[in-house]
């Protein structure tokens, strides 16, 4: 207590150098004057930091004027870019000069035999350094509020999916009227207006396609009635050979909204077809169509949401899994890697060490990458998800346990001992009672980060809701992905909590 | 019924914990093994149940020489001697009531113990010994929500479960103030005079050594420094007392007994 005391009382040795000197010195090198003031960390500290923003700012100068070869068109360049990188160099220019005059005053102070503290220069040196992180980062808070607007829709779809979480099943009506090509001396009759049903009627019922120089082939009037209002009608063609096609008129398809009487009357150019043909001139029946889309039954869960909550139980699946094999192969690792099970002689502790190093390297990849290398042997799917999980867990867990192990009272070891109990006695009495509550919480916990992990799993391949959350986001079938979304926010939410009430208990 | 003869320990560290101790326990007596921390008391203790294997010397136990027996004759001796300890060494989260039955374990086999099936003599066995120490109320709690004094009583109830003929006491009372000391005491008290179980306690305040002992051992640096008997204990001066707790030793604690009222 006296002696440190004594320490923090005796007074700073006087500088190496005169302060001029060490004004001097600290301009050549930035810190050596401080340096041999004798305030050697301070001098280390300002010439490392000197050195890293000055390094730093010269790459991010470089960087924004690649282009160029010339050095000054390369400054001029960068500062255009980068107004904030000219901040930084006038920054760094006060740095330097503040470096050189606090060269001067630790030189002095020294000499007096006191210290002096460099609160204010090591502020300025974090600020600077922060403001290169700013540019380095690529921070542009403009950016985030101006295209934030945009992708509001986006945003939206994702935190409300409902709507694509409920479809009715649809059914098309197909209405036709052939249409003969070339026309013949055979006539085909004009179809008739029904009462009821939905009918179509073309005029005339023969005439010529588009030819293929561009040439406008017959106008036909097509008429029809009976539709359901409120629905778009598409108008398709099914050429002599049977293909089914959509025609474009200007560039659009064609479509027509039918009035409140459900009838509608367009008019309509044969398109261009290539057709193929063994007979020369032979008749060829074309077929118009008029097709409306109509909803049929009532609403329904979706396909997609459906396989939503497939993928998430198969998700939840794939954490239980990789935490049952977790638990089985750690246990008896932990043993292994526990202090005081393993100290007795040279060989245990040489595994002991062995396996807490190998534990660590794998404690220290992550699932994901775990996952990617399980991809490679076993393929995409649920099971490499399991591997990863399981290899990670095996690694968590098994230091977890071991320092349960480690932990024990041995008090009651040695207590059950003294009744004349046996070695398994004592293990079941005075041991095991012990770890179950750590080793449950544990588990329980490890479990928790499973299930929370097998959702991004999924990203990398490894099954699970990510696999078809990553599917849905590269669709931009962003209602889905809200969808997988949610799920995943409901099942952690719940888990987080029944995990948290099962721990408290265990504690 | 239990002599120790030249019993030396010296641990692996080469510790010398106890120096060619000797001594003899009649059927019956309170000894008391009183000395600094560190100065052998619990390495002793230990030694004659053969928790810890001492280096040399003997321990004779009802006439059988006790020192390198094994196995299942070692536990069938061990459980002839039950033994409390300063932290009590409870497996804190097991109820009462399984702590208690542990003390049985010795009596039950291996089979039936693991699926924690006692007959149930034991058990009423244990409720019995569980309503002489007063702690009934507390039989289905966990053992970490017991005050210390209860924890410790619960201690003794284990060890009276093995039928004990001999209590070994580790300083049964160091971690307790000084009223819950006095009830646990007179605890052992009880057992030593109305169930005829001889006792050997190692304790720290005189005037608790002065109250209770019927025998007294001082201990100082693994040998024996100080002996005897109740008598001389009471008319102990604190020059004797220095001889065993070293100079800067004082005599501590010597208004408790006003106000305990004994």
């Amino acid at each position: 207590m006296n002696k440190q005391n004594m320490k923090a009382k005796e007074p700073q040795k006087p500088s190496l150098v005169p302060p001029w000197l060490a004004s001097i010195l600290s301009a050549i090198i930035p810190g050596l004057g401080q340096f041999l003031a004798r305030a050697y960390t301070r001098g280390i500290i300002i010439l490392a930091s000197f050195a890293s923003i000055a390094g730093l700012l010269g790459w991010r100068i470089y960087e924004k004027g690649r282009r160029y070869v010339e050095i000054k068109t390369i400054i001029e360049k960068a500062y255009k870019l980068s107004p904030i990188l000219l901040i930084i160099t006038i920054f760094l220019v006060l740095l330097y000069l503040w470096i050189i005059a606090d060269a001067y005053f630790t030189a002095r102070k020294s000499n007096k035999g006191s210290r002096s503290y460099g609160a204010g220069l090591l502020f300025f040196i974090l600020a600077i350094l922060f403001l290169l992180g700013w540019q380095i980062g690529d921070i542009d808070m403009g950016d985030f509020f101006s295209q934030a607007d945009d992708a509001l829709p986006t945003i939206g779809r994702l935190m409300w999916p409902w709507e694509k979480a409920i479809e009715r099943p649809e059914d098309i009506l197909t209405i036709t009227a052939d249409i003969i090509s070339p026309c013949q001396d055979i006539e085909v009759p004009v179809a008739e207006a029904l009462e009821i049903d939905p009918y179509v009627i073309i005029t005339p019922t023969c005439g010529d396609p588009t030819e293929v120089d561009g040439t406008p082939g017959t106008e036909f009037h097509l008429v029809g009635g009976n539709f359901m209002t409120g629905q778009e009608i598409e108008i398709w063609w099914k050429d002599p050979n049977g293909n089914e096609f959509r025609q474009r008129q200007g560039g659009e398809y064609i479509k027509v909204m039918p009035d409140e009487n459900g009838s509608f009357e367009l008019d309509i150019i044969m398109p261009y077809r290539l057709v193929t043909t063994t007979v020369e001139n032979e008749n060829r029946i074309w077929e118009i169509q008029a097709r409306q889309l109509l909803s049929v039954g009532d609403a329904q869960l979706s396909e997609e949401f459906k396989l939503a909550i497939e993928k998430m139980i198969e998700t939840i699946i794939i954490g239980m899994m990789a935490t049952l094999f977790g638990v089985i192969l750690s246990i008896p690792i932990s043993f292994l890697a526990a202090r005081n099970l393993m100290s007795q002689n040279l060989l245990t502790k040489i595994i002991y060490y062995f396996v807490r190093t190998i534990l660590n390297v794998i404690r220290s990849i992550e699932p994901l990458i775990w996952a990617i290398i399980a991809t490679i042997i076993v393929g995409l799917g649920p099971f490499a998800g399991i591997i990863a999980l399981t290899v990670h867990s095996i690694a968590a867990l098994a230091k977890l346990y071991s320092e349960a192990i480690e932990s024990i009272d041995t008090g009651p070891i040695e207590a059950i001992h003294a009744t004349g109990a046996n070695w398994i006695q004592t293990i079941v009495y005075a041991v095991i009672p012990q770890i179950i509550p750590p080793f449950v919480s544990f588990t329980i916990y490890r479990w928790d980060i499973n299930i929370r992990m097998s959702t991004v799993i999924g990203f990398v391949g490894g099954g699970g809701i990510g696999f078809l959350l990553q599917q849905w986001i590269r669709l931009l079938d962003y209602r889905s992905a809200g969808i997988a979304v949610w799920f995943i926010a409901i099942t952690v939410m719940i888990l987080d909590y029944v995990s948290a009430e099962i721990r408290e208990r265990y504690k | 019924m239990l002599e120790i003869k030249n019993l030396t320990k010296i641990y692996d560290d080469g510790t010398v914990a106890l120096k060619d101790v000797s001594f003899n326990v009649e059927e019956g007596e309170f000894l008391v093994i009183i000395g600094l921390s560190g100065s052998g008391k619990s390495t002793l203790l230990r030694c004659i149940n053969r928790l810890i294997e001492p280096t040399e010397g003997r321990i004779i136990w009802n006439g059988r020489d006790i020192t390198h027996i094994k196995g299942d004759e070692l536990r069938h001796i061990r459980r002839e001697i039950g033994m409390i300890f300063q932290h009590f060494n409870l497996v804190k989260r097991s109820s009462v009531l399984k702590n208690v039955m542990a003390g049985r374990l010795g009596y039950t086999s291996t089979a039936t113990s693991v699926f924690n099936r006692f007959s149930e003599k034991d058990k009423e066995k244990a409720i019995k010994v569980i309503d002489r120490l007063d702690i009934e109320d507390q039989t289905h709690k966990r053992a970490d929500e017991l005050s210390g004094g209860q924890q410790q009583r619960v201690g003794i109830a284990r060890a009276l479960m093995q039928d004990p003929k001999m209590i070994l006491a580790d300083e049964p009372v160091a971690s307790l103030d000084p009223v819950l000391a006095h009830s646990i005491l007179l605890n052992l008290e009880k057992l030593n005079q109305e169930d005829k179980m001889t006792v050997i306690c190692s304790l720290h305040y005189l005037d608790l050594v002065q109250r209770y002992a019927s025998r007294v051992i001082g201990l100082r640096e693994g040998e024996i420094v100080y002996e005897g008997m109740k008598s001389d204990v009471v008319a102990m001066t604190d020059e004797q007392f220095k001889e065993v707790y070293g100079q800067e030793a004082e005599r501590v604690g010597s208004g408790l007994e006003g106000s305990l009222g004994h």
